[in-house]
């Protein structure tokens, strides 16, 4: 009876109607960004006035065709480039470091049996459970302490440390789905270990390892919580420059700096999703 | 020596090389850190910040209302806070399922293409910047937002709304950070969900709200506890939500370790909040992962 009626045509409509309005519900807000970076009214963005390409000239620097008194909030284009720059040395910094790392925690825990491996596993993925706030603080705290200066290498440490844990679990994923006996064969063969990891066992997890390096970079370049606490005064990364704008007060320039932030995010996602999905 | 022993030797060095680096970073950087962070939180706070070096555990004195000299009375203010994180986190995770459950059984019954696509669209808001997605919030439910906007020139209302800076504001933006965290483990279990025995209890004379409620629902719990566990985490931990959309109406915990980190400087006293966040945590995931060890037990046996 229950499988007549969920096949039934009108709980099939139902199921639609409600799929949509669960996407709707993910993309709407966003999408309301999307429209509002391109409405000229400035004084209440949910009343559109006209199209306009200001916002996103504003924010590289172009001189706004608005009122003076949009003008006297429009940050300098060199703060912009500044704090860009460092959002991507530290993204590409932290998620190679992480993608070495973890990889090469992810092949010996896939290849070797050792005493403790499991307990060594829980322990691997505890920087992904543990909450942001706290991992924050901890590293503040232990940075402060040891005398570091907070700066672009202190949250590059700390991005790289919790990374690690995901590029890890990406490419576990793609060692455990992996056959072996190719590279049993090669060693059979006559090559050495560090032939058959280059030739056989790389060119297999190639895409686990890529797509774990995009995944680490979006997070880094994306992490609001723990840069927050170990970025120094001369650091600030892209998204604590967003934070401090917002806490300001909402301009028209946040819509058009959060556009361009999220296409190139979804972008990068949706390659690190399509290499994860795809078939060796 | 034999080549055997050679062979054990080599491998046993590689093991180590590609170990050492996690290890090592791990310790220095993670176990270390959270360590210092619990001593931290029985020190006594300096003047100017920093720490005295002397036993003190009134940082979790205060946090339960202990008054620490005459001219405090008991006030379990921070211990209230606490527990209005506990309520919005628990809610959030109400909310995320509510949203996400149906939407799980409509991917299940997709087929090929159409569903990769559905699970890409479900999964990829997920990378989307926390602020830009809490910023969206802001625009919707702002006095001059677009809700209220829409409302006043439909008619409907004449003053805007406190949409914003309620426990309700700060729900739905968790709710709305942390769908895919709920979405992506019930899938995982209504796909694998086997219709054989939703049909075995039909033939069985059971209606279809007892096949749901004895068979159905406990089939996708696992989905259902794993999904709450990793939504549950960050919403108690959360401080950017509640900041914006919160204002200074509604605390968190978050809120609270934030401010005695970066502005009150009373660090001890925020390493013992954070500790409190974190102890929740780990009886989650003790918990969490007793349960699937029973089952795992159950499953062989």
């Amino acid at each position: 009876m229950l499988d007549k009626i969920l096949n039934s045509k009108i709980w099939a409509t139902l199921f639609k109607g409600y799929g949509f309005l669960f996407l709707g519900f993910l993309y709407l807000p966003l999408g309301l960004i999307f429209v509002y970076s391109f409405n000229a009214n400035s004084i209440n963005m949910a009343i559109w006035t006209e199209f306009t390409f200001d916002w996103y000239l504003t924010i590289f620097g172009g001189a706004s065709s608005q009122s003076s008194f949009d003008a006297a909030f429009t940050e300098s284009p060199d703060r912009i480039f500044e704090v860009v720059k460092h959002s991507v040395i530290v993204a590409l910094s932290a998620s190679t470091v992480s993608t070495v790392i973890g990889t090469a925690t992810a092949i010996a825990l896939a290849r070797y049996h050792f005493v403790g491996k499991r307990f060594y596993q829980a322990l691997l993925v505890l920087p992904m459970i543990v909450p942001d706030i706290v991992l924050g603080i901890a590293l503040l705290i232990f940075f402060v302490g040891a005398g570091f200066k907070l700066s672009l290498l202190t949250i590059i440490i700390g991005h790289t440390t919790f990374l690690s844990s995901y590029v890890f679990v990406v490419v576990s994923a793609r060692l455990a789905g992996m056959d072996t006996s190719l590279e049993q064969a090669s060693a059979d063969l006559g090559a050495g270990p560090i032939t058959t990891f280059r030739r056989v066992t790389l060119p297999q997890i190639m895409p686990g390892v890529v797509g774990g390096f995009l995944l680490a970079f979006i997070i880094s370049l994306d992490d609001v919580v723990i840069t927050y606490f170990i970025a120094g005064v001369g650091s600030q990364t892209l998204p604590l420059f967003i934070l401090a704008m917002m806490r300001r007060g909402l301009r028209p320039q946040i819509n058009a700096l959060a556009v361009l932030l999220l296409l190139f995010t979804f972008v990068i996602a949706a390659i690190g999703l399509y290499l994860r999905s795809r078939k060796s | 020596m034999t080549s055997s022993d050679t062979i054990l030797k080599r491998k046993r060095r590689s093991l180590i090389l590609l170990l050492a680096p996690f290890t090592v970073m791990l310790s220095v950087f993670f176990l270390v850190p959270l360590g210092i962070m619990m001593v931290y939180s029985f020190l006594e706070p300096g003047l100017y910040g920093g720490v005295e070096w002397n036993w003190y555990p009134y940082n979790y004195g205060r946090i339960i209302g202990w008054p620490l000299n005459d001219y405090e009375e008991f006030e379990p203010i921070y211990l209230k806070i606490f527990l209005n994180s506990l309520q919005i986190a628990i809610m959030t995770v109400i909310g995320t399922f509510v949203i996400c459950y149906p939407a799980a059984f409509w991917v299940s019954r997709m087929q090929g293409a159409k569903k990769n696509l559905a699970l890409f669209m479900i999964t990829l808001p997920f990378f989307a910047n926390l602020l830009v997605r809490i910023y969206a919030w802001l625009l919707l439910l702002r006095p001059t937002g677009f809700f209220n906007t829409v409302l006043q020139s439909a008619g409907l209302i004449i003053e805007p709304l406190d949409l914003l800076f309620t426990n309700f504001s700060v729900i739905i933006g968790m709710v709305y950070i942390l769908t895919p965290f709920m979405f992506l483990p019930i899938y995982a279990n209504v796909e694998k969900l086997d219709y054989s025995m939703v049909r075995a209890s039909q033939d069985l004379g059971a209606n279809p709200l007892q096949t749901f409620r004895r068979v159905i629902l406990p089939l996708t719990a696992p989905g259902i506890i794993g999904g709450s566990v990793i939504v549950f985490i960050p919403a108690l931990g959360n401080f950017i939500v509640p900041s914006f959309l919160g204002g200074s109406k509604v605390q968190m915990t978050g809120n609270l370790i934030e401010r005695s980190f970066l502005q009150s400087r009373d660090w001890p006293f925020g390493a013992a909040l954070a500790l409190l966040i974190m102890a929740s945590v780990v009886v989650l995931v003790v918990f969490q992962l007793s349960r699937q060890a029973k089952a795992e037990a159950r499953g062989v046996s």
